[in-house]
């Protein structure tokens, strides 16, 4: 999964980052303003955006009524210092999908990110079935008919992409784009290695294959 | 009683009552009384005057006189019969009533009238002297003679009728005064009621309607005037700090809760797995960064709070006579090491001394205040100018002035609001809170001055400040 923070305060953007990349396996991107913001939004896809309203150069409120303009649904969690009625409704209304008031904890940060992450994808549970397997977002853990599999970081974080889209075809260059922030190229030719890592862990000992390669399009997670 | 409005006016009414009926008895009774003596002392004189008509000449040439008891009129009050006696200036005692007091002590001569108590009955006494005997008889040829007559009558009816007409006169001051009472409740509670509705609007009155609806009777009640007039306007002023006081408190709510993040943000992702020794150190390091910048923004609060209460306040200290031209020379002096890391230079020019009642520290303030912000906004090897000198009317005039970008011309009304910062980006370069100029302003117009602030694009900005200044 892949993150944009845009936040002016240095410290507290890389605080946020450090604890996604820890905590979830995330890839973050930071942009410290809003115009910066909304280009990376437009030209990258992420699976959430955590956006500060007091920005330089364009607020937050403008970025995220620019970026719904634009067509884009990524779903967006406003962190903001004002939690009055009137503040909240107004984000909503301009396209927010859930807000947190500072200061916050980071641990609800982490849980809420997971949330929209979730629904942005249409899965309402945060334990994902496919077949005999089970992905549980929440303590990261993976089993297949009951047996646990042990998985490394990349390894699960490539899985869980893929649990959150099962039976859509999904590139190398979309699963670069969602598991790398912004210098990906240089990743391109590991995603293999990672993807025949799981294929042995997954299928070992079962009579069904879990991950199939489409040819020439990418891999495909279902029954 | 003591506390209550209608209490106290009706003690003030039924004391002013009693006043009145305690004087009306007395002086009812006293006038009674005196009429009715006067009536008693001259029946008195009418009856002692016919117990003289009773003394007359015996037949013969000898000039000696008798008393005809059988003409004697009834007493009025036939249970105390009245009392008499006759004396003649020849052969003393004539005659006196059967029911003569062996004992009545007759005062000296001289006395008219006196009171005397016999069996306890209160008699009054009249002494005639000189009195003619009134029969006489053409041809007699001896010296007539005269009687002194000594006539008393009871002053029981007298007392009775008085006790009467006092105790008329007490009850028909009781029912006047109960009468009144009531009348005074009715007319207290009547005129209190614009009162009450008054208090009831007033009660309606909260931090989100201050709207006070004043009642038409009690606007009309002239009394009630002055308290409906400063009620509204105090509310008026009320809404006014209280709507302020609002708008800090979610700015400053706002302004304290980022670095609060911050700081909680760095402290949760340390704890959030083991961490080697350098990262902790790091992590620390950076608390204590956030922590000490939160601790300015504290004391730039704390400082703006006592500026604007000192400015509302209006308690004045005891204020010197100050030369304006030491406080700017303290204040560049304050700024210097600022002013050195930014490689700025700082041109004070004077023009003679202008005395005026401050206290210095106040005005230090200011112009650390404008000096920091100019030096901020100004590009480094800049230089500010200060300029201390008089307006063409009088008043002391201080012009700091800059060579930075300028303020931006929509930035220029609200550069002295609180927290307000032109870019918020600028903000954590610069380091400034958006105080220092809403500090100055509110010091500069608690000395009754004014200050604003001009600007030149690409030239500079100018801050003037002026202050009410003393004579030379």
């Amino acid at each position: 999964m892949r993150v944009l923070i845009v936040e002016d305060e240095p410290r507290l953007a890389e605080n946020i980052a450090r604890s996604l990349r820890e905590s979830a396996g995330y890839a973050v991107d930071i942009a410290a303003d809003g115009q910066e913001g909304l280009f990376l939004a437009e030209s990258n896809a992420y699976d959430v955006v955590l956006l500060d309203l007091m920005l330089p150069h364009m607020d937050g409120m403008q970025m995220l009524t620019r970026l719904r303009q634009s067509g884009q649904h990524t779903p967006v969690l406003v962190l903001t210092a004002r939690d009055d009625k009137e503040s909240v409704v107004a984000l909503l209304n301009a396209g927010a999908d859930d807000y947190l008031t500072k200061p916050f904890d980071l641990g609800e940060l982490l849980a809420r990110t997971k949330v929209l992450i979730r629904r942005g994808k249409g899965q309402p549970s945060p334990v994902l079935t496919i077949g005999d397997l089970e992905l549980n977002t929440v303590n990261r853990t993976v089993q297949r008919a009951g047996r646990p599999i042990s998985l490394t970081a990349m390894e699960y974080r490539v899985l869980e992409y893929l649990a959150h889209r099962p039976r859509a075809v999904v590139s190398k260059t979309e699963l670069l784009e969602h598991l790398y922030d912004y210098n990906w190229e240089k990743f391109s030719n590991v995603i293999e290695v990672y993807i025949s890592g799981l294929r042995r862990k997954l299928d070992d000992g079962s009579a069904r294959q879990l991950i199939h390669t489409v040819r020439g399009q990418g891999y495909i997670l279902q029954e | 009683m003591q506390n209550s409005i209608r209490g106290r006016l009706i003690a003030t009414v039924v004391l002013s009552q009693t006043l009145l009926a305690a004087g009306l008895l007395f002086a009812g009774v006293y006038y009674t009384h005196r009429r009715l003596l006067m009536t008693l002392d001259a029946g008195m004189q009418a009856r002692a005057m016919s117990v003289a008509a009773l003394v007359r000449y015996t037949e013969d040439a000898s000039g000696n006189v008798y008393f005809d008891n059988t003409l004697m009129p009834q007493s009025l009050d036939p249970s105390h019969p009245d009392l008499f006696a006759v004396w003649t200036q020849r052969s003393g005692l004539l005659t006196r009533s059967g029911n003569w007091p062996s004992g009545l002590e007759i005062p000296p001569t001289g006395a008219r009238y006196w009171d005397f108590a016999w069996h306890d009955i209160p008699y009054r006494a009249l002494r005639a002297t000189q009195l003619p005997v009134l029969d006489r008889e053409e041809g007699k040829s001896f010296q007539p003679q005269t009687l002194t007559i000594v006539y008393a009558s009871p002053m029981v009816r007298m007392e009775e009728q008085v006790r009467e007409a006092g105790i008329f006169i007490a009850l028909a001051s009781f029912g006047l005064l109960v009468a009144t009472v009531l009348l005074a409740l009715w007319g207290i509670g009547r005129g209190l009621r614009p009162l009450q509705q008054l208090a009831g609007q007033a009660a309606l009155v909260s931090a989100d309607n201050w709207q006070l609806r004043v009642p038409k009777h009690a606007e009309q009640m002239e009394e009630l005037r002055p308290l409906t007039q400063s009620m509204t306007t105090m509310l008026a002023r009320l809404e006014r700090s209280f709507i302020q006081q609002r708008e800090f408190m979610g700015n400053a709510a706002h302004e304290l809760k980022t670095p609060v993040a911050v700081l909680k943000s760095t402290l949760q992702s340390l704890l959030q797995r083991p961490r080697t020794s350098e990262e902790y150190q790091a992590g620390l390091e950076h608390s204590l960064e956030d922590l000490e910048r939160l601790e300015q923004l504290l004391q730039w609060m704390l400082r703006l709070a006592r500026a604007e209460q000192w400015a509302h306040g209006a308690l004045r200290r005891d204020l010197q006579v100050i030369d304006l031209n030491t406080t700017c020379e303290e204040a560049v002096e304050r700024i210097r090491n600022l002013a050195e890391v930014r490689h700025t230079q700082i041109h004070l020019s004077t023009n003679g001394p202008v005395p005026l009642r401050a206290d210095p520290e106040d005005l230090q303030l200011v112009w650390t205040n404008l000096l920091e912000n100019a030096i901020r906004y100004s590009p480094e090897d800049a230089a500010v100018e200060v300029a201390v000198g008089r307006t063409g009317d009088g008043r002391a005039r201080v012009v700091v002035e800059d060579h930075g970008p300028g303020i931006a011309a929509a930035d220029l009304p609200h550069v002295f609001e609180r927290f307000y910062r032109g870019d918020p980006s600028r903000t954590r370069a610069t380091g400034g809170f958006g105080l220092g100029l809403a500090i100055a302003k509110a010091l500069v117009e608690a000395y009754g001055g004014s200050i604003t602030a001009d600007r030149t694009p690409g030239q500079g900005t100018q801050m003037t400040v002026e202050l009410p200044a003393r004579d030379r």
